[in-house]
C-alpha cells in the first residue's frame, strides 16, 4: 500500500507493529485478530485528534473487506462494543483527560458519518452522539474553547444528517447554544464567535452563505 | 404497522426505480420488540438485516409482477380466462416474522454443508424434490409449518456434511421429498405459537458451522427425534 495508504488513512502516528496490523486488516481481514485491530484503532483515536477526525474511513474499509472476504462483521461489532464502553464512561473520561474526551467525540461523530448501513446512518448512534454534543453544550464545557471548537466542528460535519434523524433534539441543542451565547459568563470571544457562526449556519439550512463566509472566514482587509 | 421501503437500485433494467421513504428510520417509535437490545453492535446488525429484508421483499414483489405480466401476455389471445388473471398472492410482510425467518435461514446457510452443497449443485442443475431448496420466507405459512420446513431443509442439507470421524446418524437419511412442501400454505394449522422448536439443531446434530454466531437465541433444547417423527401428514393438507 505504501505511502498513499498511510496518508489516506492517516496511520503515520501508529507504531510500526500497529501499522503492519492495520495494513493486513485492510487486505486480509480473516487473518488478523479483528478485535485487537478495533482496540488499537480506538486507543489511538483517543490519543491522536488528527487520526480521530478521519478514522471512520479506515474502519469503513476494514468492514467492507471483512464482509467481502468472509461475510461477517466481527470488526464492526468489536468497534461498536468498545465505542459503547467508552461512551458509558464518558464523564470519567472527560475528568481524566479533556483532550481524550474531545478525541472521543470527534471519533464517534466520524464513525457516524462514515459507517453507513445500507446507505443509512446507524440508528443506534444517533442518541449517543446527541448526548455527547449536549454534554459539550453544558456550562462548564462552554467555558473551554477546545470543547466549543469540537462542538462546532462536529455540527458542521454531521449536523444536517443528525437533524434528519431527530430534529427535536437538534432544536433542544440549539436552544442551549443560544442560551450559552447570550447568557453564559466567561465565554471567550473566540467561543462567542464560534457559537454565533454555527447558529447562523444552521439557520441557513446548514449551508455557508456568502455573507457568512465573508464575515467569518475571510481575511480582514485594511 | 407497515413500513415503507426504499429501493436504491434497480435490479433489472426493465423496471424504473421505485423510491419509497423508509419511515422506520425516522419515527421515534422504532422497530418495536427488536429495539430491546441495548448494545449498539446488535442493534446495527438487526437494522442491517431489516433493510436487506425490505429490499428483498420489494425485489420479490417485482418478480411476481413480472411473472404475472408475462403470463397475462401469453393468455391475451382470448383463452379460457375472461376475468382478470391477477391472483393477488398474500405475502408475509411482518418485519418481526421476516427477520426471525431470515435468521433461521442464515443459521442453515452458515454451515459447511451448505457451502459444499452450493458448490456441488449450482442452481440451474437443481432437481426439485431431490435437491434441498431454501424455504421462501415471503410466503404465508403458519409458524408450525415454517419451522418444519426449516428443519427438513436443514436435515436435507446434512447430505453434504463434510466426511467426519464420528459419523453423524443423519447422514444416512435419504433426501426428503420437498416437492409437496413448497406448495403448502396456511391450511388448518394453528398460527403463531410462542414455543417452537428453535435452532439448537446444530448443537444436537453436530453439523459443522462455519462460525459460532453471537446471537444463538436458545429457546431451550428441542427434541430432534420428536420433530423428525412428527406426523408428516400435517403437510399433506393441501389447500
Amino acid at each position: 500500500m505504501g505511502e498513499t495508504g498511510k496518508e489516506e488513512y492517516k496511520i503515520q502516528s501508529f507504531d510500526f507493529e500497529s501499522q503492519k496490523l492495520l495494513k493486513t486488516a485492510l487486505k486480509d481481514p480473516s487473518n488478523v485478530d479483528l478485535d485487537k485491530v478495533a482496540n488499537v484503532i480506538v486507543d489511538q483515536s483517543l490519543k491522536d485528534c488528527v487520526f480521530s477526525k478521519e478514522a471512520g474511513r479506515i474502519c469503513y474499509t476494514i468492514i467492507q473487506a471483512e464482509s467481502k472476504q468472509v461475510g461477517q462483521s466481527i470488526f464492526r461489532r468489536s468497534l461498536l462494543n468498545r465505542l459503547q464502553q467508552e461512551y458509558k464512561d464518558r464523564e470519567d473520561l472527560r475528568n481524566r483527560s479533556l483532550q481524550a474526551w474531545i478525541c472521543y467525540v470527534t471519533f464517534i461523530c466520524n464513525i457516524f458519518d462514515y459507517l453507513k448501513v445500507n446507505n443509512m446512518p446507524m440508528m443506534a448512534l444517533v442518541n449517543p452522539v446527541y448526548d455527547c454534543l449536549f454534554r459539550l453544550a453544558q456550562h462548564d464545557s462552554l467555558q473551554k474553547e477546545e470543547e466549543v471548537d469540537c462542538l462546532v466542528l462536529q455540527l458542521h460535519r454531521i449536523g444536517e444528517q443528525l437533524e434528519k434523524m431527530n430534529s427535536q433534539r437538534m432544536d433542544e441543542l440549539f436552544s442551549l447554544l443560544r442560551d450559552g451565547f447570550l447568557l453564559q459568563e466567561g465565554l471567550s470571544s473566540l467561543s462567542q464567535l464560534l457559537l454565533l457562526e454555527i447558529i447562523e449556519f444552521r439557520a441557513a439550512d446548514w449551508k455557508m452563505t456568502d455573507a457568512a463566509q465573508k464575515y467569518y472566514y475571510s481575511e480582514v482587509t485594511d | 404497522m407497515k413500513s415503507f421501503w426504499s429501493v436504491g437500485h434497480s435490479f433489472d433494467d426493465m423496471f424504473p426505480q421505485i423510491i419509497f421513504f423508509p419511515f422506520s428510520f425516522t419515527t421515534p417509535e422504532g422497530p418495536g420488540p427488536l429495539s430491546r437490545c441495548l448494545d449498539w453492535a446488535t442493534a446495527v446488525e438487526e437494522d442491517e438485516m431489516r433493510t436487506s429484508v425490505n429490499k428483498e421483499i420489494a425485489r420479490y414483489r417485482r418478480k411476481l409482477l413480472v411473472n404475472e405480466f408475462s403470463r397475462e401476455r401469453k393468455s391475451s389471445s382470448g383463452s379460457s380466462d375472461s376475468k382478470e388473471s391477477t391472483v393477488t398472492v398474500e405475502l408475509e410482510t411482518d418485519e418481526v416474522v421476516l427477520m426471525r425467518r431470515q435468521k433461521q435461514i442464515n443459521y442453515g446457510k452458515n454451515t459447511i454443508a451448505y457451502d459444499r452443497y452450493i458448490k456441488e449443485v449450482p442452481r440451474c442443475h437443481r432437481i426439485p424434490g431431490v435437491h434441498p431448496r431454501t424455504p421462501n420466507k415471503f410466503k404465508k405459512y403458519s409458524r408450525r409449518s415454517w419451522d418444519q420446513q426449516i428443519k427438513l431443509w436443514k436435515v436435507a442439507l446434512h447430505s453434504w456434511d463434510p466426511p467426519a470421524e464420528e459419523g453423524c446418524d443423519l447422514q444416512e437419511i435419504s433426501p426428503v421429498d420437498l416437492g409437496e412442501m413448497e406448495t403448502e400454505s396456511i391450511g388448518s394449522n394453528s398460527t403463531e405459537s410462542q414455543t417452537s422448536c428453535q435452532d439448537n439443531y446444530d448443537a444436537c446434530s453436530g453439523t459443522p458451522t462455519k462460525v459460532r454466531h453471537i446471537d444463538c437465541q436458545a429457546e431451550g433444547e428441542f427434541d430432534l427425534e420428536a420433530c423428525l417423527s412428527e406426523p408428516l401428514k400435517d403437510l399433506n393438507t393441501v389447500s
